[in-house]
């Protein structure tokens, strides 16, 4: 009796898509908290928290967007646009509300752009998001002349959106958890839930039963977007400078992320506890490796191991768990 | 127009695609609680005919009449609106979603909580599970993956949402293509359950044998023409067979 309790919970866990990167997550939690002296402090897992933050919002986005079969490598770009947008008009004098709603407005007309593009010409997302990155890349440097923007001031807003307020720890932590939170309620609990997972899932099946899908791939073009337009404005309120560089490759380290997290690239099959696991265990390897006293450019190669393991093992669950 | 009798009539339908006639002046109706058994080689116009009928497409010429009332249709959904549902070749279910989110996909079941519409999962849930006990599939549990199940199983899933959902008339592409001569056993008995039940039913398909067995009537389609139409006593599977292959009734007069 019990142990079928137990072998019911297992199974149930083991069909989640988040399982194989929670798994991860521990494994290498306690490979570092032995390796790293400094690693199990309050102020390394903020630190930890506030780089996974940011990352985790886009992240959450483009998982939401993968999700109905889409990708998005546009999202480094606006989120240099955003927050570039945010930083002009906070230094212009205009009020950081304004400034912000601009920043966003931005974002959501850049993912509309994205997702109008990618459903009425039938080119593949890769290739239309590869050309908005590196146009909107292109304005950010054309407009700054290549120079960082500073601003000085501060403010509620500012605070709200990103100031310290328990030792390293910010305010993007629950930015960040109030997004996956959303996110998760609409894709459980709602119907357009149904629908973005049926869009990525079975485009056909999804439109012979009357699912718009061309609608729900350009709402989450634009969720996408924004949500990286957000991660923009929050890591200005950090640095309070935005260069023009900001948020090259982080497309990647998003996908990455997602993929980590159990999202699949084919669409139809993900959740945000595993893009939140994912942006989460990204952080951690990049904090981790510096405290163990690695070589800095050792990160990229110890993602780059994760985000094949990760997917292989994905993979396989996925395949045990559909048994 | 005597609609009660019928369910559905089409008159004089004409669909070109290009330069392709796919339908040339086909009449085409079923009885209200009646098997029509759709046949003809691949290319005939059985898919063109019912996707006039399912407003997929739109006819060049002709008319329908969906229980004595003239309709058009600019989109699937009017059709299924009126009852018309369908089961597709390819099923239209999505193998990574569970059973019960692909039955009520696109009608989903919700509550109005404050602002929001919440998804009521356990209530579909118990109808999903109810509806397919119903018609005698057993499924471990609806929030299993579709991916799990057998060809049949998907296939009763299909033919179990359409039932629930009130269709009128029940389309049948190919239902039998794909499965095991015991599976296709069991479609055929959904068939003469969803008949008993009081639903007018297309059946698509090749295969005459299988057709042959449930159906009252056939209608057989060639190169965009209706070529025959006869009711079960008047001929044989080998003769609708002969006839599909020669593409012309030879003895039988046409219906």
């Amino acid at each position: 009796m019990e142990t079928t309790i137990v072998k019911d919970v297992l199974s149930k866990i083991r069909k989640r898509p988040e399982f194989g990167v929670f798994v991860a997550f521990l494994v290498i939690f306690i490979g570092f908290s032995f390796a790293a002296e400094r690693f199990l402090t309050f102020d390394s897992i903020a630190g930890i928290i506030t780089v996974a933050a940011e990352l985790g919002i886009v992240t959450a986005g483009i998982t939401f967007l993968m999700i109905a079969g889409e990708f998005d490598l546009s999202v480094g770009s606006v989120l240099g646009v955003s927050g570039m947008i945010f930083a002009i008009t906070a230094t212009a004098g205009l009020p950081h509300i304004v400034g912000l709603l601009l920043s966003l407005a931005a974002a959501a007309a850049i993912g509309l752009l994205n997702g109008v593009l990618v459903v009425r010409t039938r080119v593949p997302s890769f290739i239309i998001t590869l050309g908005s990155q590196m146009l909107w890349r292109g304005v950010i440097l054309a407009v700054t002349g290549g120079f960082p923007v500073r601003y000085w001031g501060d403010s509620t807003l500012l605070f709200a959106l990103n100031g310290r307020f328990a030792g390293q720890l910010r305010m993007s932590a629950f930015w960040f958890l109030g997004v996956v939170m959303v996110l998760t309620f609409i894709l459980t609990r709602t119907r357009y839930g149904n629908w973005v997972f049926a869009t990525g899932g079975g485009p056909e099946a999804a439109r012979t039963l009357g699912i718009r899908i061309h609608r729900v791939k350009v709402v989450n073009f634009v969720v996408s977007a924004v949500l990286a337009g957000l991660a923009g404005c929050i890591q200005f309120a950090r640095f309070h400078s935005v260069d023009p560089t900001r948020g090259q490759g982080l497309e990647l380290e998003a996908i990455a992320a997602a993929v980590i997290g159990g999202t699949l690239m084919t669409g139809g099959y993900g959740s945000m506890i595993g893009a939140l696991l994912g942006a989460l265990l990204v952080g951690m390897v990049r904090s981790g490796l510096v405290m163990a006293g690695a070589p800095s450019y050792w990160y990229q190669a110890f993602i780059g191991i994760v985000l094949i393991v990760a997917s292989v093992v994905n993979i396989r669950l996925r395949r045990w768990a559909l048994r | 127009m005597s609609g009660d009798d019928f369910l559905v009539r089409m008159e004089g339908i004409s669909k070109r695609f290009g330069t392709v006639q796919a339908l040339k002046d086909v009449d085409f109706d079923v009885k209200r609680q009646e098997v029509m058994g759709l046949v003809g080689d691949n290319g005939a116009g059985k898919s063109t005919l019912i996707k006039i009928l399912t407003g997929v497409h739109k006819p060049d010429e002709g008319k329908i009449y969906f229980e004595g009332r003239e309709v058009s249709f600019n989109s699937p959904k009017e059709a299924r609106d009126l009852g018309i549902e369908t089961v597709y070749q390819d099923l239209a279910l999505i193998p990574l979603m569970s059973i019960t989110r692909n039955f009520f996909l696109g009608r989903e079941l919700v509550r109005k909580v404050g602002p929001l519409n919440l998804m009521e999962h356990r209530r579909m849930d118990e109808i999903a599970a109810g509806a397919l006990r119903e018609i005698g599939v057993k499924v471990r549990s609806p929030d299993e993956p579709v991916a799990i199940l057998s060809g049949g199983e998907r296939q009763s899933v299909a033919i179990g949402r359409a039932m629930h959902f009130g269709a009128k008339l029940l389309i049948l592409d190919e239902p039998t293509a794909a499965l095991s001569i015991k599976e296709s056993q069991k479609v055929l008995d959904f068939v003469l359950e969803a008949k008993e039940r009081g639903l007018s039913i297309i059946f698509i398909t090749h295969n005459i044998y299988h057709v042959y067995s449930v159906a009252d009537r056939f209608t057989i389609l060639e190169h965009g023409r209706k070529v025959a139409e006869f009711a079960k006593g008047e001929v044989s599977p080998e003769e609708i067979i002969e006839i599909i292959r020669s593409g012309h009734a030879a003895r039988k007069g046409e219906g």
